[in-house]
């Protein structure tokens, strides 16, 4: 019989308890578990509704306690459950390689897998049912583990601090030097849906994880800002089943101070200051304010703009007053500005030779977003204008104003041809021949500039319509 | 190796649920329609089968289904009923 270790391990169902005392003159199995494995949660399965057996069942989860209820709650377990987590060390003493592994103890009789027929024999049970046999699965003690210990970016991984991808682990020093002096525990307020409170050290925290540099934190912090405004409506956003992203757009000096791209390929990668800075607000949001996917975030698809989409408003290829100017701040001013958001629709327009025909075309593009009969939208559509499209609408006089009079008159349907599937009371309640607008009102129309001076694509990221959302615009604040 | 959490622990702990009522006999049900379409229908017949349980019931509303209830529309509620049935989505 092997040494066993005198360690005392966490029981679900009462105070931990020594190896030795599961002696205690019993008959005790030990079946070697982990909630990554398929094979282990069949065998808790069958042995939870197994009767009374010969020997006492002890289930050894080569997990957290956390880790080793939740696989215990999923298999309905109702003998004891322990949790023996890293660094494994009752696994390794009893060499289990495989999971689930029963170990009767104080004697060399083992079960490697699920053999059902083994089972019934060693503990006096009838396990009806198929399979009667299934491969087990690699043990946790195991798996190969660089040395020194666990790797920084899977610890980041195994504490759930992360989006998907790796990330920057957010040590001591790096948080201080996003921080830059700022005070640590100065609150932007409460992230719904958890309510976690966005210190400027959390926020710090989620910019060091996102890759931000140091230069960016004072636009993540303002974007922060802008995202707990009550009228963005951050709860909805964050819950909702809706494929809901946050699209940031930066304008003012900022953009070149940060090197942020506003020019070819802005709403794609390839730019840190772009990548990073969207992808620190999302996880603020997810982390911080706990809107985890699957968890609290109930998107149904999901988007990929939840991993995060900023970009700069392309000012000096615009012939239009910058957004943020129209949203009342100086020209001078650096700002973000977040609009709730539905995918990027790309619009190929290539033809087109007048604004009115452009126009058209750009509105139309927007006609099916959100859902094809729902007429009219209330929430915010963002038009992405390129700048050769924008420079067309320059050329004939055609201020911003004019171009979205333009496009809410021109896409327009009879309520007939809309009277089907998922549509609006206000359809129902037209008649037929009445002319139904896609908008309740031109200024849920809104427009940046961005993208490189060749080509002729524009795009438009359709609404969160519903929502009861509106653009949120926030100045950036320098100083500490 | 020390780290900066990102989260804020306080708010990770779970809550637990309230214990489950043996039955609901002279209980008070709040019913609380998030404003989607048709949720007040779906309320309806579940205000119906509880009153056959001997349950009272009340009825409140959101203002609107993308926003939490108000605190004070919460603590309304919790003042005066035991339970609560939420019609929560379309």
């Amino acid at each position: 019989m092997s040494v066993l270790p005198d360690v005392a391990l966490e029981r679900l169902d009462g105070p931990p308890v020594s190896i030795a005392d599961l002696f205690a003159g019993e008959r005790v199995v030990l079946v070697f578990v982990h909630g990554d494995c398929p094979t282990s949660l069949l065998a808790l399965r069958r042995l939870a509704a197994a009767g009374d057996s010969a020997a006492r069942l002890v289930c050894v989860a080569e997990e957290d306690v956390v880790g080793a209820a939740r696989l215990a709650r999923r298999a309905g377990v109702d003998f004891t459950t322990l949790a023996a987590p890293a660094p494994y060390e009752l696994s390794r003493t009893l060499g289990i390689e495989t999971v689930p592994t029963a170990v009767l103890l104080g004697a060399d009789e083992r079960i490697v897998g699920w053999d059902a027929d083994a089972y019934e024999r060693l503990l006096g049970v009838e396990l009806p049912g198929e399979p009667r046999l299934k491969p087990g699965c690699g043990a946790r003690s195991i798996e190969a583990e660089p040395a020194g210990g666990l790797d920084e970016l899977e610890d980041m991984f195994e504490r759930g601090w992360t989006d998907g991808l790796p990330v920057v682990p957010p040590t001591p020093e790096r948080v201080a030097a996003m921080l830059g002096g700022r005070d640590p525990d100065r609150s932007l307020g409460r992230v719904p849906p958890a309510h976690g409170e966005a210190t400027l050290e959390r926020v710090a925290s989620c910019a060091v994880l996102a890759g931000c540099r140091p230069a960016y934190f004072p636009v993540v912090v303002a974007a922060v800002e802008a995202a707990l405004e009550p009228a963005f409506n951050p709860h909805g956003l964050a819950v909702t089943t809706q494929p809901a992203g946050v699209v940031a757009v930066v304008n003012g000096p900022a953009r070149e101070r940060l090197g942020l791209n506003g020019g070819i390929g802005a709403l794609g990668p390839g730019n840190r200051a772009n990548a990073t800075i969207g992808r620190a607000l999302r996880l603020v949001l997810t982390l911080t304010g706990g809107a985890a996917p699957g968890a609290l975030d109930r998107s149904t698809l999901g988007s990929p703009l939840k991993v995060g989409v900023c970009f700069a408003e392309n000012e000096e290829a615009s012939p239009w007053q910058p957004l943020h100017v129209e949203h009342g701040f100086d020209a001078d001013a650096s700002t973000v500005t977040l609009v709730a958001a539905d995918a990027p629709l790309s619009i190929s327009e290539h033809r087109s030779r007048t604004p009115e025909e452009l126009a058209a075309t750009l509105g139309w593009a927007a006609a099916a977003t959100w859902s094809p009969f729902w007429w009219p939208m209330d929430d915010t559509s963002l038009y992405v204008v390129c700048p050769e499209h924008s420079a067309l609408f320059a050329a004939a006089g055609w201020s911003k104003e004019r171009l979205r009079e333009a496009i809410y008159e021109a896409v327009v349907r009879p309520a007939r041809e809309l009277q089907r599937g998922e549509t609006t009371p206000t359809v129902w309640a037209s008649g037929p021949d009445e002319l139904i607008h896609k908008w309740t009102d031109p200024e849920k129309i809104q427009f940046v500039v961005a993208g490189g001076e060749a080509g002729r694509f524009s795009a438009v990221f359709g609404p969160c319509d519903g929502m009861g959302t509106r653009p949120i615009t926030k100045e950036i604040s320098w100083s500490t | 190796m020390e780290y900066v959490t990102p989260f804020d622990e306080r708010v990770r702990e779970p809550v637990a649920h309230a214990p489950r009522p043996e039955d609901l006999c002279g209980r008070t049900v709040a019913l609380l329609d998030i404003n989607k379409a048709r949720g007040a229908e779906f309320l309806d017949r579940v205000e119906e089968l509880l009153r056959e349980h001997g349950a009272d019931t009340v009825r409140a509303a959101k203002p609107s289904f993308s926003r939490p209830a108000t605190g004070e529309q919460i603590a309304e509620i919790a003042r005066g009923v035991g339970l609560v049935v939420e019609a929560l989505a379309d």
